[in-house]
């Protein structure tokens, strides 16, 4: 056969090759077989698609003839065609049915056609016609345990075991398909009884050590492998397995300098990768891990399991890590502050008065922010509108208020606790939606941005109250009231009435930022029905006990009668404004409170 | 401690108001520092706002036995309106430090200058976050909340409110909101997980993140191993 390989006799061959022409017979017997001999040489020169196709051609012109019927099975299963294969040694061996390899032949083509019942078939025909083959034997057997038949399997291997002494190589596969039959103890003695003769074989002691490792005995498994690798110390496999079984055998360095001694005869397992990233996970040894793990996937970019494996790795090492990261003080150095009481009432008295004082502080920078004078403008504005107005009723009354001998103190005692009530009232409206900001510290609640608003509103209206009284007294235009007492309670109603509206306007801003509008327009209306440049007296008697029910003008009378000993008129009604202005003021703080967990939202 | 007890809370968000907090519970212990853990928009600030009184649950009470910052944030505490200079001391004034330190603390840790005595409404963002971080480091609080804002600043400013921050560490705490686990890492000893509606906290970093990661994934709540 190695002569018709040669070069030469290929070429020649190809030369001789007949075109296949129009009169060339299908069915003549010398074409079929010169083509049969055409695609031996073909297949001899690894031609196989040529060597198939010349054998198609051939195939039904064979006939019995046994020489063509072998080329065409070789030729056919050669090409992986294995059910034409199989149809060709079938024929050939009802032709000789004595020939015992045919049958060795058929049932090889018939397994890898995965005729399998058919295979094991021919295969112990083989093997009982020919009982001293122990390789006959071994592929019966094959057959027979991949098919689930262990017991007829162990038959056959015995019976290949006891022809085979000697020969190593068989031993192993004989041991394997005994592990594979799960008679591991078997495969052992066999082993053993071979590795003892003194025939010492790398593979042989392999197998040795997995049917060991089978059995539970992991020291035996150990020697045994130990020995295989003095006879083969570069195979991988061999390293890999002795990290497993140390690894079993909880010796965690050992395994790894096994595995490492893997990777390092084999740089390109996967699995020796992966062992040692298993390992050292397992171990704790995240750094290591993670380094096996990244060196698994640089060799295998597309492993998504190795991938998915370090990612995990990598978050775990990242939520654990040590070092530059934490930049805690130990707990040791920590010095423990002790809990706070509850604060007293006071304590809360004092920590409100100082956030109403840091607001109104505030507040007077803010407010005339843009102005040179700064906050000295609240003071010159109503101060210029006193005057002002005082000046143009004098000129227009022709110098004779309505009471009284000064026309100054008149429109003042007017103005200021209508002032003093829409300031306070109207200036409250922003209390919230202009601090906003402010409203994120902890400590400043919406309570105290209105209140403080408020009281900054008061102050300045009672110091404006006050610095005018002194200039028309300075002047010579006022003379001091005749009772202190009924002037201040007048402007203390007054503020609180104020403030009871400012707490409300207040609230309804934050809701409706329109309604500061709305309520300035009501001042207006105050303006002009609260008795400020003329006396309710001067009214007709019906429009005076509608106007009553005004509190500010009750307000304002209340106020005037301080200043005006003579002028006590019979509609002023002190404890109805009073009670007017505590239920305002109530009123007022009620709708806050109510509120108050929607005021601190931030804006 | 900071001790939350069956804290119900929504807030008003794009689409309706959103369950931030269903019949929670936790208690922020002392002597440990939180990170809280929450996707954008999971309502990390208004858990802090809460934390620090600035703003009161629906349901349900908050105690606290600390003295706790104001939330160190973006926005910031400050009026548009007002220096830096007068903010500090508003602030001063609120929590009853001294005054004149304060501001002369803030004044050399924030590095504004001239910017310093100008409307707070003239500054760029980094030099909000500088002052308000400089305000919040001047006043001696036990507990400090803070606000996604270590990630504002230069990178050397960055550092210097670490160190800051480590030397206050010694005897504060701080309570910490972002959604970067690292972060959390540079600062935390615990974790907390806001999400869902759920507050879980977590002894271990690694179990936060952990929870964290596949709340993440999964887009919902997770149900927490045994804590």
């Amino acid at each position: 056969m190695q002569d018709i390989s040669s070069l030469p006799f290929g070429e020649a061959a190809a030369s001789l090759a007949v075109p296949h022409g129009e009169g060339r017979a299908a069915q003549s017997g010398p074409a079929a077989a010169a083509d049969c001999r055409f695609a031996e040489a073909l297949l001899h020169r690894a031609q196989v698609e040529q060597a198939v196709d010349y054998c198609r051609r051939a195939w039904p012109a064979v006939g019995d003839d046994p020489d063509l019927l072998r080329i065409c099975g070789w030729v056919f299963s050669n090409a992986e065609c294995h059910d034409e294969a199989a149809a060709a040694y079938r024929r050939l061996i009802e032709r000789c049915p004595e020939w015992t390899a045919g049958h060795r032949h058929l049932s090889a083509a018939l397994a890898a056609a995965g005729r399998f019942e058919e295979a094991i078939e021919h295969a112990t025909v083989a093997s009982d016609r020919s009982a001293g083959d122990a390789e006959f034997a071994l592929h019966a057997a094959a057959l027979l345990a991949a098919g689930r038949r262990g017991e007829e399997a162990a038959r056959y291997i015995a019976r290949a075991a006891s022809h085979a002494v000697g020969d190593p190589r068989l031993l192993a596969d004989a041991a394997e398909l005994l592990m594979q039959c799960d008679r591991a103890e078997t495969a052992v003695e066999l082993l053993q009884a071979a590795a003892s003769d003194g025939g010492d074989d790398a593979r042989l002691l392999r197998v040795l050590s997995t049917a060991e490792m089978t059995c539970g005995r992991l020291q035996a498994a150990l020697a045994a492998v130990d020995r295989a690798l003095v006879l083969a110390p570069d195979a991988a496999e061999y390293h890999l397995h002795r990290g497993h079984l140390l690894w079993r055998l909880d010796d965690l360095a050992g395994a790894a300098q096994a595995f490492r001694l893997a990777a390092a005869c084999d740089p390109d397992d996967r699995n020796v990768r992966q062992a040692q990233m298993s390992l050292y996970c397992a171990g704790g040894l995240l750094r290591e891990a993670t380094a096996a793990g990244g060196d698994l996937l640089l060799r295998f970019p597309d492993d998504r399991d190795a991938a998915e494996a370090v990612l995990y790795l990598l978050n775990h090492r990242l939520d654990t890590i040590e070092g530059d990261y934490v930049v805690l003080v130990p707990e040791a150095e920590r010095g423990l502050r002790q809990p706070r009481a509850a604060p007293s009432l006071r304590q809360r008295l004092c920590a409100q008065r100082r956030v109403i004082r840091a607001l109104i502080i505030r507040e007077t920078r803010t407010r005339f922010a843009d102005y040179k004078l700064g906050y000295g403008w609240a003071l010159i504005e109503p101060i210029l509108h006193i005057a002002l107005l005082s000046v143009m009723f004098a000129v227009l009354m022709h110098g004779r208020p309505p009471i009284g001998r000064h026309f100054f103190i008149f429109y003042y005692t007017g103005l200021i606790p209508y002032l003093l009530f829409v300031h306070a009232s109207s200036g409250m409206c922003h209390a919230i939606t202009g601090n906003a900001p402010l409203l994120q510290l902890p400590p400043v609640t919406s309570f105290d941005a209105i209140a403080a608003r408020g009281l900054l509103e008061i102050m300045t209206d009672v110091v404006v109250a006050a610095v005018l009284l002194a200039a028309f007294l300075a002047l010579g235009l006022a003379r001091l009231p005749d009772d202190f007492w009924g002037p201040s309670m007048a402007l203390l109603a007054t503020a609180a009435l104020g403030c009871g509206f400012g707490f409300c306007n207040a609230v309804l801003t934050v809701f409706w930022r329109s309604w500061e509008k709305a309520y300035n327009q009501l001042t207006r209306i105050l303006y002009f029905i609260s008795g400020i440049f003329y006396v309710p007296a001067m009214m007709p008697d019906w429009a005076r006990h509608l106007l009553a029910w005004n509190p500010l003008m009750q307000a304002i009378d209340w106020f005037r009668a301080g200043f005006f000993m003579s002028y006590q008129p019979h509609w002023l009604d002190r404890p109805y404004l009073t009670i007017v202005a505590t239920l305002a003021l109530l009123g007022g703080l009620a709708l806050q409170r109510g509120c108050r967990h929607r005021l601190s939202v931030p804006l | 401690m900071i001790a939350l007890e069956h804290v119900t809370k929504a807030y008003p968000a794009a689409g309706g108001r959103k369950q931030l907090l269903a019949d929670a519970s936790a208690d922020f212990a002392s002597g440990h520092n939180f990170g809280i853990l929450g996707a954008n928009g999971s309502g990390k600030s208004t858990l802090l706002r809460l934390l620090a009184g600035s703003e009161m649950p629906d349901r349900g009470t908050i105690r606290r036995d600390v003295r706790v910052s104001f939330p160190l944030g973006f926005g910031g505490a400050f009026h548009a309106a007002l220096s830096g200079r007068e903010n500090v001391a508003f602030i001063a004034r609120v929590y009853g430090a001294a005054v004149r330190q304060t501001v002369r603390f803030v004044e050399a840790f924030a590095e504004l200058d001239d910017y310093f005595s100008m409307p707070v409404n003239t500054y760029s963002a980094g030099m909000r976050a500088r002052l308000a971080f400089a305000a919040c480091l001047a006043i001696d609080f036990d507990v400090y909340l803070i606000d996604e804002v270590t990630e504002v600043g230069d990178e050397r400013f960055r550092r210097k409110c670490a160190a800051a921050f480590r030397e206050r560490l010694r005897r504060s705490d701080i309570i910490l909101a972002t959604h970067n686990p690292h972060t959390v890492r540079q600062y935390c000893d615990r974790g907390v997980v806001l999400g869902g509606g759920r507050l879980q906290l977590f002894d271990e970093l690694a179990s936060a993140f952990a929870c964290y990661r596949r709340m993440l994934v999964a887009d919902g709540p997770c149900v927490s191993p045994s804590v």
